[in-house]
């Protein structure tokens, strides 16, 4: 299935006869209606690798299932883990891919391979699922960063990458207060003054024009977002203290609720990241912990948007960078484990209520329905209208899709 | 036989001619060895006459003239092709030597210096200035705290780290001394900064291993821990192996002290905890991937550069000992100056011998490894002196050279948080050692550290300017108040009160913040929008504000 998209073709050709550095390959627009409608997402990123056995895929009646219980949620049949009631109540809009699995077992691998379908290379940057959906569907007009990244990756670093730096996330690692520094310092015709005379001056420095245009790009993006009204996003104090209490109050709440206030603002890919998933040791008190600071602003992030009628045209996904061993390690923790684990997904399309593949009765390996990293990718494509056959040019002249291979989860929709 | 003895005789006599020959030959020879060619009786001659011979420091220039010479016809054109303009090195040096740039009178007086061996006087100077241990000490800071597993070594490590690279680098120890140095480590963190390694890798083994692979032998060997890498040279076996040397270290918090710190210390018993989870291992276990709930397999130290081995029960110091005595000889493990001087060379000029400092190794393809084993070679001659090292790199054309601008695209590098902060504080007269002001700027510093980091590790094109940082600059208020020409004391206050000419104030502007006189057509713009305006102290500050924000500012190039 291929949706046309004109205007952002159209921006993407300025784009790229600017900076010259990818070209895109013309394609054949079909007229449709559905691709001037909004997408956005939510990424939800659990960083360390959460255990399924522990979050969404609890073993029920087997040892490797460790003291972990299980709970009956909102749809009859799918069961979670007990440390996920709020989730569980929302289990009508959620859909649990069970059979996910990769090859990779090494964090920095493994998260740059689920940011962008695949694994890094030396020669090749390629872009995050942030920067592609910023890319292909930016805002109509583009106040705040397309991506923003919320609290700390650790060192992940994956951004714009062979789309350019300008489809980089904005980094903003506190959520409980507005970004730092973004009081202008003059009023607004002096620094408008001020901007012009920097531009000036640093057209004719030495330095490489590389440096400058990405230089020149980012102090734009900046002063551009502190000079408009959406900057207002930022401000959870703005929201209502019931609002605030739906979420809870953790770091991660405060990350959900600023991405729904974000997407509202017209952001089309935000990302919160929650880290401590890597439990090799003591895993089931960590696991509980952690559970513990994330099920209620997650469940409370598909309500709230589904209440402000967001849900249909926002993609929400929580998974991490793979699952974990299902038999239990000396020190009470589970090790690193890509060959089956779970994500969740709700809005952008997905049928909720209902659970894809299925992991073995021990947890050690897909039963049914494999889900490969590029099936989830193309699934993403799908569900926020991305092109996954349009290519961007690498440095070494090479073409790179979006996604390579993997097909849609079709029964996702 | 009598060709051996023939050489012996020929040698003093031919190094007194060209002194470089055998070394060079020497360098071929192990380069060839290297990559698995035939090694004739000839060069293992040279090769026994040269170790035989006491090692000296070769002349840095001679090696510099060597590397210039080598090679390509494209890099003899650079040769060629002029020297960057004195005040583009003199802002080059100061920023790579001592992390800030010339002031006013320096560049003045650079350039209006005759003398031909200027450019190798500054860095001689340079070098010799306690500045210049600190600023690469900043450096490797930042190499050991991009990868931290620990949040608390920041707190705890960050300047304990910086003065135990400054203290050895300024003293001219050799590299083998601080690759032992930190290997070795042991002792309070606060107290003994090469410690800080540890803490910041929790002193978990595995993550060690990893880090000291990286570090000081450029090599990405953890990619192995989990499983065989197809594309990779090294086993999993290997990589546990190499952790063996480990697991008796223990990061601990110091008890009674107060503020809260950690210590090193070796742990040669078991502990008394309880039998499973809580049992502290003295060996390294290689996990069982099939059953991950055994404790796997008891895993005896080899370094896999060498093949050396310890046994099972050495004590830890043991171990560590033995461990940074193979990775730093030289004779049987080039790997530890070949990652170096890459390192080194790869910082110095903006493009390296490999794709990644981090990911080198046999497997990996070299753009010049004739060139890389030269300087190597002569490198461990120097008794792994990064001073030597740094005098040579500096003399040669690849590093003199900035003329076009595809060069300059290569070379320009970000500068760290902290050389931003400190050219802030230089160009706006800010008295360093203001003791008032002492503790307001160290939380500006940090904020400075932080917004700006980046993992020097990092291939330069995936460091890239963030919103964050240009919100800094542009709106931060300190330097807005630092800006300020209308408030007694400020730097332009002063400026504008004892300067009347505009071409006098803006070239001292730009000398202050950019290190080098204003073209003419800066000059013009500049003059152009103070006739524009008619609040000249306000379009002072505009200029001033300008030119911090500008990429130059922030780049060295």
């Amino acid at each position: 299935m291929k949706y046309p998209r004109r205007d952002f073709l159209r921006s993407l050709s300025t784009l790229a006869a600017a900076s010259g550095m990818f070209t895109w390959r013309e394609r054949l627009a079909v007229a449709a209606a559905g691709n001037r409608e909004r997408r956005a997402c939510i990424l939800l990123w659990m960083a360390g690798g959460p255990s399924p056995y522990e979050t969404f895929s609890p073993l029920e009646g087997h040892k490797n299932g460790g003291e972990t219980k299980a709970i009956s949620t909102s749809v009859p049949g799918i069961r979670i883990a007990e440390h996920f009631p709020h989730m569980a109540a929302q289990m009508h809009e959620v859909a649990l891919i069970r059979s996910l699995t990769s090859k990779e077992g090494n964090h920095n691998r493994a998260s740059f391979l689920l940011h962008t379908g695949y694994l890094p290379t030396p020669t090749v940057k390629y872009p995050a699922l942030g920067a592609v959906v910023a890319a292909q569907r930016p805002q109509a007009k583009a106040a705040l960063p397309n991506f923003v990244r919320i609290g700390s990756g650790g060192r992940l670093s994956v951004g714009g990458g062979l789309l350019g730096s300008e489809f980089d996330p904005f980094v903003h690692r506190n959520p409980e207060n507005p970004p730092n520094n973004t009081q202008p310092s003059t009023g607004q015709v002096r620094y408008q003054r001020r901007l012009e005379l920097l531009k000036e001056l640093q057209e004719d420095q030495e330095i490489a024009n590389d440096t400058k245009q990405i230089h020149q790009t980012v102090y734009g993006q900046a002063s551009r977002m502190i000079l408009s009204p959406e900057m207002k996003a930022f401000d959870l104090a703005e929201e209502k203290e019931p609002v605030r209490n739906a979420y809870g109050d953790s770091d991660f709440a405060s990350g959900c609720l600023l991405a729904r206030r974000l997407i509202e603002a017209g952001v089309t890919f935000v990302e919160v990241n929650c880290r401590g998933w890597d439990t090799h040791q003591d895993n089931f008190s960590k696991t509980r912990e952690l559970a513990g600071e994330v099920d209620r602003p997650t469940a409370a992030l598909i309500e709230d948007l589904k209440q402000r009628g967001l849900l249909d045209s926002t993609l929400v996904v929580w998974m991490g960078e793979f699952g974990r061993t299902p038999k239990i390690n000396a020190r009470g923790g589970r090790d690193h484990y890509p060959k089956v684990f779970t994500a969740a997904l709700a809005g952008g399309g997905i049928r909720g209520g209902q659970t894809v593949g299925r992991m073995s009765q021990d947890g050690t390996a897909v039963a049914e329905r494999p889900v490969t990293v590029p099936d989830l990718f193309q699934t993403y494509c799908h569900s926020l209208r991305l092109d996954a056959e349009s290519e961007s040019m690498s440095s070494l002249g090479r073409p790179i899709k979006v996604v390579e291979e993997g097909s849609v989860v079709e029964e996702l929709f | 036989m009598v060709t051996q003895r023939s050489l012996f005789n020929l040698l003093p006599e031919q190094s007194l001619h060209n002194r470089s020959l055998p070394a060079e030959s020497n360098a071929r020879s192990r380069q060839s060895a290297r990559w698995g060619l035939t090694v004739s009786m000839i060069l293992l001659a040279l090769f026994a006459v040269d170790a035989a011979a006491e090692r000296q420091a070769p002349d840095p220039y001679r090696v510099a003239q060597q590397i210039d010479g080598h090679g390509s016809k494209d890099s003899k054109e650079k040769t060629t092709g002029g020297s960057a303009a004195d005040a583009a090195f003199l802002n080059r040096v100061w920023l790579d030597l001592v992390g800030s740039r010339p002031r006013e009178t320096e560049v003045e007086a650079f350039c209006r210096n005759r003398a031909a061996d200027k450019r190798q006087r500054v860095v001689d100077r340079l070098l010799d200035d306690e500045r210049f241990g600190l600023h690469w000490g900043g450096y490797w800071r930042d190499v050991i705290l991009a990868r931290r597993a620990d949040e608390r070594a920041l707190r705890l490590v960050a300047d304990g780290l910086v003065d135990a690279f400054a203290s050895r680098l300024n003293r001219g120890d050799g590299w083998d001394e601080v690759a032992r140095s930190f290997i070795t480590a042991s002792g309070d963190v606060r107290e003994h900064g090469e410690t800080g390694l540890f803490l910041a890798q929790k002193g978990e083994p595995e993550n060690i291993t990893a880090e000291i692979s990286r570090i000081f032998l450029g090599m990405k060997i953890q990619c192995a821990q989990c499983h065989d890498h197809p594309t990779d040279e090294w086993k999993r076996e290997q990589f546990h192996q190499l952790a063996a040397f480990f697991p008796r270290i223990n990061v601990r918090p110091v008890r009674n002290v107060k503020p809260r710190s950690f210590e090193v210390v070796s742990r040669n018993k078991t502990g008394r905890g309880k039998k499973g989870k809580n049992r502290k291992r003295i060996e390294h276990y290689m996990p069982d991937l099939a059953n991950p709930e055994s404790p796997g397999q008891i895993t005896k130290p080899v370094f896999f550069l060498t093949g050396h081995s310890l046994e099972l029960g050495t004590k830890d110091q043991t171990r560590r000992q033995a461990l940074a005595g193979w990775l730093t000889d030289a004779e049987e493990n080039p790997w530890f100056a070949t990652a170096y001087v890459n390192r080194i060379w790869t910082e110095l000029t903006g493009e390296g011998f490999y794709d990644s400092v981090d990911d080198i190794g046999p497997g990996r393809d070299c753009r010049d490894p004739e060139l890389l084993a030269l300087l190597a070679d002569h490198f461990v001659d120097s008794g792994y002196d990064t001073k030597w090292l740094l005098r040579t790199i500096m003399a040669t054309a690849a590093y003199r050279s900035s003329d076009s601008t595809a060069d300059a695209a290569v070379l320009s590098r970000p500068l760290r948080g902290d050389v931003v902060f400190d050219n802030l504080l230089q160009l706006f007269d800010v008295d360093k050692n203001n003791k008032r002001l002492e503790k307001q700027k160290r939380g500006a510093r940090q904020r400075f550290q932080q917004t700006f980091f980046y993992d020097p590790s990092l291939p330069r094109d995936e460091v890239n300017p963030t919103i964050p940082q240009a919100l800094l600059m542009m709106n931060g208020p300190q330097i807005h108040q630092l800006l300020r020409g209308d408030r007694r004391g400020t730097m332009l206050a002063r400026l504008l009160d004892e300067e009347s000419d505009d071409d006098t104030i803006i070239e001292s502007l730009y000398l202050r913040s950019l290190g080098r006189v204003p073209t003419d057509t800066e000059r013009a713009t500049c003059r152009s929008y103070i006739t524009k305006q008619n609040n000249r102290v306000a379009a002072y500050e505009d200029i001033l504000w300008a030119l911090i924000n500008t990429a130059e500012f922030r780049h060295r190039y």
